[in-house]
């Protein structure tokens, strides 16, 4: 921004002159003023020249010169003159045209002093004009003259005195206001008066009369102000503004409007003023051309509305003029390309960019803003190779670093005051309010709409380092082409811009550009503290490149180291490789050869510039270095530390077997490979440490080879022999071997290791040494579990080198191995007679024997695993423990070898039958003393608990629990004959009693059987009753037998047993508990014969529903007959229904063919109608006649009930041909007559829809006669 | 018609950050810069996750990262953390985001395809092998199907005028 000249670029503001603050230098007030007595009067200041400072101060700080200042508050550019300041002469009368009517302003092209004459478009020297040369409004402060108090004056005196003054006040005034508004300009008084003053009642009037005599406006002319405070300035100043800023505007419009009348005048004029021009016969200059004219006067009109901060019609003259500017550049016939106008007139376009740039960017139209200043840069690149100034030349670049660098100070400018930089991606707010304000604006807008919209990747503003960037690549440019001119000097002219060049440090440019983006950078990226920015190391990256370009290595080092650190980290070789080989050349120019050598080492683990064609070139590199040099100290190792880089032989350990006993050999391959495309052929490594995890002396290969010319082999394969980590101390041992490597070749280093203690072993490090004249290098390798390139790789294991042969190890842990005690030799059986029967404590005899050779000591747990099985209460016991879960070390005692124990386990299982799951767990621990480790020096060693010799042996068993007797139930109801009691029984309506009108009998069988396999000795059987409201046990079958003695598998008992049931009113339908239970007192019987423990078994009576009736008939016969001799006959009608009476008839319907009966009584007849729970006898008198099982007569009970209704239909439906049928019907439903001698009923049984389902059987009843 | 796109160059990345696969489609031009942008790139990719997260936001599309002296940078994180980038030319015409995700998708698709390959994993360990490494191990040079198909898309994005 320095290279434009800054009245071009700083933004416009009103300008206000401000006279009579001017304060007098104290020794001249020190001098003037007679010496006081007092001493402090003299350095107390005058209030009022307190007030001018503070004033100045207030009005000074209204507003700063600066480019970026979009604020619209009402401030003034403020300048302080002298009271008699002149103004710039208006018009200049040519000389040589005297009559001429058109004078012009000596800024003019037109005249002829102008810098502008002839042809100029317009100079800086203008705005300059404007800004500092005249103001939009002048004010002046002056004192009004007070009369002093003491001063023994009469009234006419002092008012005479200060008519005077105040006249003379008034005609400087007067003068004053003579030259501002010759020019439009506004003038304002503000007369400081002492606030003695202000209560003054004729202040007034002398205000009016000072007015009037100077000829000051009515309005916002005259101010009056006393000395007062810091804060009631700043009040003063803003009203003092706000007051002016009316009439500044009115100020600039008029200059508008004057320049707006000229520019129509002359656009009119246009055509045929060229030709009538008088400078175009002179033919060395011509004057400005009519486009030219067009630019100034936009210009001007914009830089006038930029004064009144009307920024849109700013913007609109700017773009006019500079798209007039274009037209200008767009012919060398108007702009001759490399003469002072056209470098001028480039100058005014770049600015002229910069201000519609930084008008968009005020309106935050950043697309815009950035579109016109890439539009810019494109068409003036176009100029540039029409002018012969393209790409080619370091002026080109030159031109578009500045753009470039303006543009970034631009908005640097406005990001550190109003200017955000938007984000290209939406969610960028984290705050609620704001997401939600944009999802609805997303809903609002659609967002396919959105996504189909995309942007302009060329018009997406960025932060301004991304502009210095670019700014610094394009310097590098410059540099470039400068470096190619200065080559080919030799038919360059030294042209001045030549000679101008050769001066610049394009460097140190550069360097500054990338500082400030890289601080830029920083400062919007978001790093930590741990990773520094991608997008800054790579600004650093080029700093760096930038220092070892200029020659300041140890500059462009530090960088470099810190780069490498996150580029290592993110393992992106490709960017390493080169800054490597950059820092090696920085190293190189330093004479750092630690360094040297460290980064070659890495270069080398790296690869870095190997290529198949020249795998040697790097270690060629490093021997050079090694032969040729001397480190600075020789005699410590130099140790290069590439933990964080990657190493110079990948190296990978094997074990073979993930756990090895102690004492056993545990076999290990150490694998070191080197690098395809790098050769470490010639590379003196002297010798190879391996470090092991535990206190074990490293492993020393010492180099050694034959034949130093001989190829070397591919795999290589090298022993080290048996290693063994011992608490004592033992000499390390060493072994010899070609530590050679070409590129992709690997050593093989195979060797076993054991160990006395239980332990991890590992190999922690392998370190390399290379010792070379008086280099001595140790390199440490830390063998990595797996490198994320060859992961994928499994680790291999060379099973054969002749040819070389690999078995993948696919195991985790193949790096480490496990070193743990021999296991002890434990026999844990368990034998068990099963299946387990329910009920019974069965035992479980555990067999623990100790085939080992030490003395064990034994300890049991026991743990019943849960069931799921319903009302499973199961539990173990060994001797006197017992739990329904686990039993905690049962203590076998010590074991001697050979020797062994028994336990006997007791699992007790209730519930239902199923699986039982026990797990049993012996632990045996050596009771000898473990070896402590004898050397204290070993923390390294085994952890303590796995120091303790312990064992576990499981077993799991699962047991069968069965039940040993099964039941099965069979149950039939039967009616009771005994009478209904009566219908108004009293008895009946009594607490307690029962329905014994709808008791029913129920006759239940159980068939009890055996099933435990083992049979079963049964002491007894016996039914226990249970009390029970609604059902009593009348009497079983089992109560009168014994049954003792030995029942196998399949035997059966069965058993029969009545109960009186009487259903419960309230709820009929629920079943009715068994009364009672079996309960089944027996044994074991043990394959030896012998019986088991008394175990119990109880089996409960099935739940009793029995079924309901309705209306029912009851017939009772006799059983048998003597011939002759009348049996009687009885139908009971039941009404068992709840609600509904019965009307029933009954009809006997003795069999015509087989009359073995003479009956007596009623053959048809109708019952009285019966309420709910009520019945009726009829009782026939039956005289058998014939001897033999005869057919009792049949009876047929009807319900009338339902008759009217099913006659009346059926007539309707039956077809009239069939009479008989219709009318059987209507009679009623016939009531199912129930034989008592073999009444029997299953229980309810319901069908699908959950009715009742009643099986009406059909069956005569018979009578034995006997004769 | 709007102008073609011009695919200067493709990036993939793993979740731990590690180059995958970076191929440039520019003759002649410095291989190298495209691996500074990848590398870069992840800064801004960063920033745009942790505003998804905070967000809540599942969008795989990163919209435009940045622009840098001759081309414009966008991003593409797949479900998986995969993150691709690819540079544009810069042209100074607006460059619809729909044609992005096409060009995106295309190269998850082959991405997808090359990862699934049942040889990468050919010799891996049984356990303890990591996907990271598989990821890695699809750009090697060893495997050329994903270099081809990314080659594919790269040539198919300068050929074909993108849908209008």
């Amino acid at each position: 921004m320095n290279s434009y000249p800054p009245e071009f670029l700083v933004q416009l503001a009103p300008v206000m002159y401000v006279a009579g603050l001017n304060v007098q230098p104290p020794q001249a007030t020190a001098t003037d003023a007679p010496p006081t007595p007092s001493g402090q009067q003299a350095t107390k200041q005058d209030p009022f020249t307190v007030l001018s400072l503070r004033l100045r101060d207030a009005l000074a700080v209204q507003r700063k010169v600066s480019i970026w200042q979009p604020e619209k508050a009402k401030t003034f550019q403020t300048v302080f003159v002298e009271k008699d300041v002149s103004f710039p002469p208006r018009k200049a009368v040519r000389p040589e045209d005297p009559h001429s009517n058109a004078a012009h302003s000596p800024l003019s092209p037109l005249t002829p002093t102008s810098p502008l004459y002839p042809d100029g478009i317009i100079a800086p020297i203008w705005i300059r004009k404007h800004t500092t040369l005249l103001p939009s409004v002048f004010v002046m402060f002056m004192r009004i003259y007070e009369s002093p108090v003491q001063s023994g004056q009469d009234d006419r005196e002092r008012e005479a005195e200060e008519k005077r003054r105040d006249t003379e006040l008034s005609a400087e005034i007067a003068h004053r206001k003579k030259s501002t508004s010759e020019r439009g300009i506004k003038l304002t008084v503000v007369l400081m008066a002492s606030r003695r003053m202000l209560d003054d009642p004729t202040l007034d009037g002398r205000l009016t009369y000072i007015r009037r005599q100077s000829g000051l406006d009515p309005r916002a002319a005259l101010f009056v102000l006393s000395p007062v405070s810091q804060a009631e300035i700043g009040d003063f100043v803003r009203s003092l503004q706000d007051a002016l800023w009316e009439p500044a505007l009115e100020y600039y419009t008029n200059h508008s409007k004057r320049v707006r009348r000229k520019r129509n005048r002359h656009s009119q004029a246009s055509s045929y003023q060229l030709p009538l021009s008088p400078m175009a016969s002179a033919g060395i200059a011509r004057p400005l051309r009519p486009e030219g004219w067009t630019v100034r006067y936009e210009f001007k009109m914009a830089c006038f509305a930029e004064f009144r901060g009307e920024d849109q019609v700013a913007l609109k003259h700017y773009q006019d003029a500079y798209a007039a500017l274009l037209i200008m550049f767009g012919s060398t016939a108007i702009l001759p390309p490399r003469t002072k106008r056209w470098a001028e007139a480039k100058v005014l376009a770049d600015c002229i960019n910069v201000k519609i740039v930084k008008l968009y960017l005020y309106n935050n139209e950043h697309s815009l803003a950035l579109s016109h200043q890439n539009s810019h840069m494109r068409k003036f690149a176009d100029f540039s190779r029409g002018w012969g100034i393209g790409e080619e030349t370091f002026e080109f670049w030159s031109w578009l670093a500045r753009q470039h660098r303006v543009f970034a100070e631009l908005l640097e400018q406005g990001t550190r005051s109003t200017l955000k930089i938007p984000s290209p991606y939406p969610p960028q707010a984290p705050s609620p309010a704001m997401l939600a304000a944009q999802s609805l604006e997303a809903s609002q807008m659609g967002l396919e709409a959105m996504r189909v919209l995309g942007l302009n990747p060329n018009q997406a503003l960025q932060h301004p380092g991304f502009y210095y960037y670019m700014a610094a690549r394009c310097t590098e440019r410059r540099r470039e082409r400068f470096l190619g001119a200065l080559e080919s000097e030799g038919h360059q002219t030294n042209s001045p811009g030549f000679a101008n060049e050769k001066k610049v440090d394009h460097l140190a440019i550069v360097l500054e550009l990338y500082t400030r983006s890289y601080e830029i950078f920083r400062k919007w990226g978001t790093q930590t503290a741990q990773s520094p920015g991608r997008l800054t190391l790579w600004i650093a990256y080029r700093i760096a490149q930038t220092y070892y370009e200029s020659g300041k290595f140890d500059m462009a080092v530090r960088f470099f180291e810190r780069i490498a650190k996150t580029y290592r980290r993110e393992s992106w070789g490709s960017l390493l490789h080169p800054l490597l080989s950059q820092w090696y050349a920085c190293a190189q120019q330093l004479g750092d050869v630690e360094l040297s050598v460290k980064l070659l080492i890495e270069m080398l683990g790296h690869g870095t510039k190997a290529s198949e064609d020249d795998p040697d070139a790097l270690q060629d590199d490093l021997l050079a270095v090694l032969k040729s040099t001397v480190p600075s100290a020789t005699d410590e190792p130099l140790v290069v530390d590439l933990s964080e880089a990657k190493p110079i032989l990948d190296a990978s350990v094997v074990f073979w077997d993930p756990e090895v006993d102690v004492g056993t050999q545990a076999p290990f391959q150490l694998i070191l490979s080197s690098q395809p495309n790098v050769s470490l052929s010639s590379i003196p490594f002297t010798s190879l440490a391996v470090h092991f995890s535990s206190d074990v002396p490293p492993v020393i290969i010492k180099h050694s080879q034959k034949d130093p010319d001989a190829e070397i082999p591919g795999i290589q394969r090298i022993d080290l022999g048996e290693v063994v980590v011992a608490p004592a101390p033992v000499e390390s041992t060493e072994v010899e071997g070609p530590l050679r490597w070409g590129p992709s070749s690997s050593i093989i280093f195979t060797g076993s290791v054991s160990s006395s203690l239980p332990t991890q072993l590992s190999i922690s490090k392998v370190v390399l040494t290379i010792k070379e004249n008086s280099w001595w290098i140790e390199i440490p390798i830390i063998p990595a579990p797996a490198k994320s390139e060859n992961a994928l790789i499994a680790p291999r294991w060379l099973c054969s080198i002749e040819p070389p042969r690999f078995i993948p190890i696919r195991r985790e842990d193949h790096s480490a191995v496990k070193v743990r005690w021999r296991s002890h030799q434990v026999q844990v059986a368990i034998s068990h007679d099963g299946p387990a029967l329910i009920g019974e404590e069965f035992p479980i005899e555990i067999r623990i024997a100790n085939d080992d050779d030490r003395e064990l000591d034994v300890v049991l747990d026991v743990l019943l695993q849960p069931t799921e099985i319903d009302e499973a209460v199961n539990y173990v016991a060994i001797d006197d423990q017992r739990s329904t879960s686990l039993l905690k070390a049962v203590a076998c005692g010590i074991l001697a070898p050979g020797a062994s124990v028994v336990k006997k386990l007791y699992l007790t299982n209730a519930g239902a039958p199923g699986e039982r799951v026990i797990d049993i767990s012996v632990q045996s621990q050596s009771t000898s003393q473990p070896p402590t480790p004898v050397s204290p020096v070993s923390p390294t060693s085994a952890t303590v608990p796995t120091l303790v010799d312990r064992t576990e042996t499981l077993r799991t068993l699962s047991v069968a629990a069965v039940s040993p007797i099964g039941i099965e139930h069979a149950v039939v109801y039967r009616r009771t004959t005994r009478p209904q009691p009566g219908l108004a029984d009293l008895a009946t309506f009594e607490s307690g009693t029962r329905d014994e009108g709808a008791a029913v009998e129920a006759v239940v069988t159980s068939t009890i059987s055996i099933v435990a396999p083992s049979g079963i000795a049964i002491e007894s059987i016996v039914l226990n009753r249970k009390k029970h409201a609604f059902a009593e046990i009348m009497d079983c079958s089992v109560d009168q037998d014994d049954f003792n003695g030995e029942w196998l598998a399949g035997d059966a008992l069965c058993d029969k047993c009545r109960i009186t049931v009487v259903p419960d009113e309230r709820r009929p339908a629920e079943p009715i508990a068994g009364p009672g239970e079996y309960e089944v007192v027996w044994r074991r019987l043990l394959p030896d014969g012998s019986q088991g423990s008394r175990s119990t078994t109880h089996l409960p009576l099935p739940s009793l529903s029995p079924p309901s009736d309705g209306l029912v008939a009851l017939l009772d016969a006799p059983t048998t007959a003597r011939l002759h001799t009348p049996i009687p006959l009885r139908l009971t009608v039941r009404n068992r229904h709840p609600s509904r009476t019965a009307t029933a008839t009954v009809q006997l319907e003795p069999d015509p063919t087989a009359d073995g009966f003479v009956i007596a009584g009623l053959r048809h007849g109708r019952i009285p109608i019966l309420l709910p729970g009520q019945e009726e006898t009829v009782t026939w008198n039956l005289i058998p006649v014939e001897c033999g099982l005869v057919k009792v007569p049949r009876v047929k009970v009807l319900d009338r009930r339902n008759a009217v209704q099913v006659a009346g239909a059926q007539i309707v439906a039956a077809p009239p041909g069939q009479p008989g049928a219709a009318e059987a019907q209507a009679e009623g439903e016939e009531v199912e007559i129930v034989d008592v001698r073999c009444d029997g009923r299953p229980e309810r049984v319901q069908d699908e829809d959950g009715n009742e389902v009643r099986v009406v059987k059909e069956h005569d009843g018979f009578v034995l006669v006997l004769p | 018609m709007p102008p073609q796109l011009r695919l200067n160059a493709v990036a993939f990345v793993s979740p731990q950050n590690h180059p995958i696969l970076i191929r440039t489609f520019v003759q002649g031009q410095d291989e190298l810069k495209y691996h500074y942008i990848a590398h870069t790139s992840l800064d801004v990719i960063d920033e745009r996750i942790t505003a998804a997260i905070a967000s809540k936001s599942t969008e795989c599309y990163l919209n435009l990262l940045y622009t840098m002296e001759d081309v414009a940078v966008y991003g593409y994180m797949t479900p998986l953390k995969v993150k691709i980038i690819i540079a544009l030319a810069l042209t100074d015409a607006v460059v619809r985001d729909a044609d992005v995700l096409t060009i995106f998708r295309a190269l998850h698709t082959a991405y997808r395809q090359s990862v699934a390959n049942p040889f990468l994993r050919l010799n891996a360990p049984i356990d303890g092998y990591n996907d990271h490494a598989i990821l890695l191990a699809a750009g090697s040079p060893k495997w050329k199907a994903f270099r081809k198909r990314v080659d594919d898309i790269g040539k198919a994005v300068g050929v074909v005028a993108v849908s209008a």
